[in-house]
């Protein structure tokens, strides 16, 4: 290996403290030398540096993880066996133990987009959980010192055996979904399963394509070969701009194991705080409904839900369907993703609207590694 | 296993390896006492096992400096760093400046001084940081992505790698990685640069 072999190889060495000693010192000479080379050697170490204390932190990460599920669990939890395929069992078997409790705790949220960077700690998406139950004391809160909180709290399954929910929706029949990227990501981003289960109960694998966190998108492909949604191109088209207030829409999502179907109309323009990027919707949503389609009378897909606000619950939001086409122009590829051109729910009625959408219409659930 | 006449230092070094003991032992020497402290003020278990895992995420970053020694227990560290986590928190989600009262005056009864909120940021900054590298390491395309954090993330060696992923001798595996590398590092500096 001479001291022009590849740089990378040479910063890991550097690192690892394992160079020969005449390369050693011929790469001494050379950082001394040549300020340019330098700058980049040292670039290249200290990214290796952060991927490899990245990827301890996140081995510890999952292991605490392990100590705690191993020191708090309650044998009264004992397993509840949901019929999983047999590859993925491992990883589900300890969601599946206490699916029956956290059913109804599905991610639903309102990710806060002001913030600006990802930062957030990991326990953030989970906080999200308990959203209604933090505006709520957020309220009662006001005007009282944070010690002298000390009211209902409500008995929580443990966060680290939830089991992320949320609907997706296909974007070409060979794979490609979207749905809300506060579904996948906890906020550690690492380590989790994706599967979607489709109306038949079927478990298909997937990973992450492309996401945009602000927008609270995020674009997977179901990673079995030659795998179809349905029998032909999706039904529906995507609305490339942004519609008109009071237009009326619909959507199908997994609150529960069955596709639920709810109806509402555009009741605001802008979406929470007024962003842009979304509408806010009279549309009763809940649980497990991120990442649904909303979809006006015609088909066409004008966005995808997000998440819910306010006493009540009251407004809903959705991202619109051009922050979701802003982001497969902007970070894939030309040709890699046709959307349908045809929309072939136009002239039909409701109820076989939704006959044709549900093949195309599935749970998105997210396993603890 | 650390009986007790293993030395606090000795329980932090085997930490900051990450050793699974170690590990167990603080935590069931310390979870209780933050769970039943978090739900005395407005928080639930699940909130619980978040903020202590945080705060040993925490102590990890900081047992990881070379020549780190913690001028309190590990217990009042973590109890401390908790505590200041869980008020930044409260105090994000409120949006209410004024929440963030001085907490520190209030634990450090025996003059002990613990810099919780240098630690803290530091560690807000590192999270930022990593997230910006998971999010350059999701974009850098496939197979790299896998390979990466085959190696990196799960510790794989390229012995298995090369096995998993198809190539023909663990030369060829540790080829790809560097090319992987090299786009991993063109997307997250233009990413740093923007």
């Amino acid at each position: 290996m001479s001291i022009n072999s590849n740089i990378y190889e040479l910063a890991e060495g550097y690192l690892a403290g394992s160079l020969p000693n005449d390369e050693w010192l011929k790469l001494k000479d050379r950082l001394a030398a040549d300020a340019e080379y330098a700058t980049e050697f040292y670039e290249i170490t200290d990214l290796i540096r952060s991927v490899e204390d990245n990827g301890k932190q996140k081995r510890f990460r999952s292991m605490l993880r392990e100590v705690h599920d191993q020191q708090t669990r309650n044998p009264a939890k004992k397993i509840k066996l949901i019929e999983l395929p047999a590859h993925i069992w491992r990883t589900a078997a300890v969601a599946a133990s206490v699916a029956i409790l956290t059913s109804t705790i599905a991610v639903w949220s309102l990710r806060p987009s002001i913030k600006q960077n990802n930062s957030q700690y990991n326990t953030i998406s989970r906080e999200m959980k308990h959203l209604k139950e933090v505006q709520a004391r957020q309220q009662a809160q006001q005007a009282q010192l944070i010690e002298n909180i000390n009211k209902n709290t409500k008995p929580t399954p443990r966060s680290s055996d939830v089991k992320y929910t949320g609907t997706g929706f296909a974007l070409t029949n060979d794979g490609y979904f979207v749905t809300a990227y506060h579904v996948i990501n906890d906020g550690s981003g690492d380590g989790d399963s994706v599967y979607i289960q489709n109306s038949e109960g079927d478990y298909f694998k997937a990973s992450v394509y492309s996401f945009n966190a602000k927008a609270d998108i995020a674009i997977l492909k179901v990673e079995k070969k030659g795998f179809r949604f349905g029998k032909g191109e999706v039904p529906y088209t995507f609305a490339s701009g942004k519609t008109s207030l009071g237009r009326k829409i619909f959507t199908l999502g997994y609150p529960k194991d069955d596709l639920v179907y709810s109806e509402g109309y555009i009741s605001s323009r802008n979406g929470y705080e007024g962003n842009a990027q979304q509408y806010t919707l009279e549309l009763p949503a809940g649980h497990g409904q991120s990442g649904s389609p909303v979809v006006d009378e015609h088909g066409n897909v004008l966005g995808l839900l997000t998440g819910i606000s306010g006493a009540e619950e009251a407004n809903t939001y959705a991202v619109s369907s051009k922050a979701l086409l802003d982001l497969l122009h902007t970070t894939l590829p030309d040709n890699m993703l046709h959307l349908a051109k045809t929309n072939k729910l136009g002239k039909l009625s409701r109820d076989k609207q939704i006959e044709k959408m549900e093949a195309y219409t599935f749970s998105v659930k997210v396993y603890k590694r | 296993m650390y009986g007790a006449e293993n030395s606090e230092q000795q329980l932090l070094s085997a930490l900051a390896e990450g050793q699974r003991a170690a590990t167990e032992q603080i935590y069931r020497q310390n979870y209780h006492i933050i769970n039943g402290w978090l739900i005395k003020n407005g928080g639930s278990s699940a909130d619980a096992a978040d903020l202590f895992q945080e705060a040993m995420v925490v102590l990890y970053g900081k047992a990881q400096t070379e020549g780190f020694t913690l001028s309190c227990s590990i217990g009042t560290y973590l109890f401390s760093i908790s505590k200041h986590l869980w008020y930044k928190k409260l105090q994000r989600q409120n949006r209410e400046p004024a929440l963030l009262i001085d907490i520190g005056a209030e634990e450090d009864e025996r003059g002990i001084g613990i810099r919780y909120d240098d630690d803290v940021n530091v560690h807000h900054e590192r999270e930022a940081h990593y997230n910006m590298l998971d999010s350059a390491l999701d974009q850098v395309g496939e197979p790299c992505r896998s390979l990466l954090k085959a190696f990196y993330h799960n510790d794989k060696s390229m012995q298995e790698i090369a096995a998993d992923f198809g190539y023909t001798n663990p030369e060829n595996a540790k080829t790809q990685k560097y090319k992987c590398l090299a786009r991993l590092r063109k997307l997250f500096y233009s990413v740093q640069a923007k």
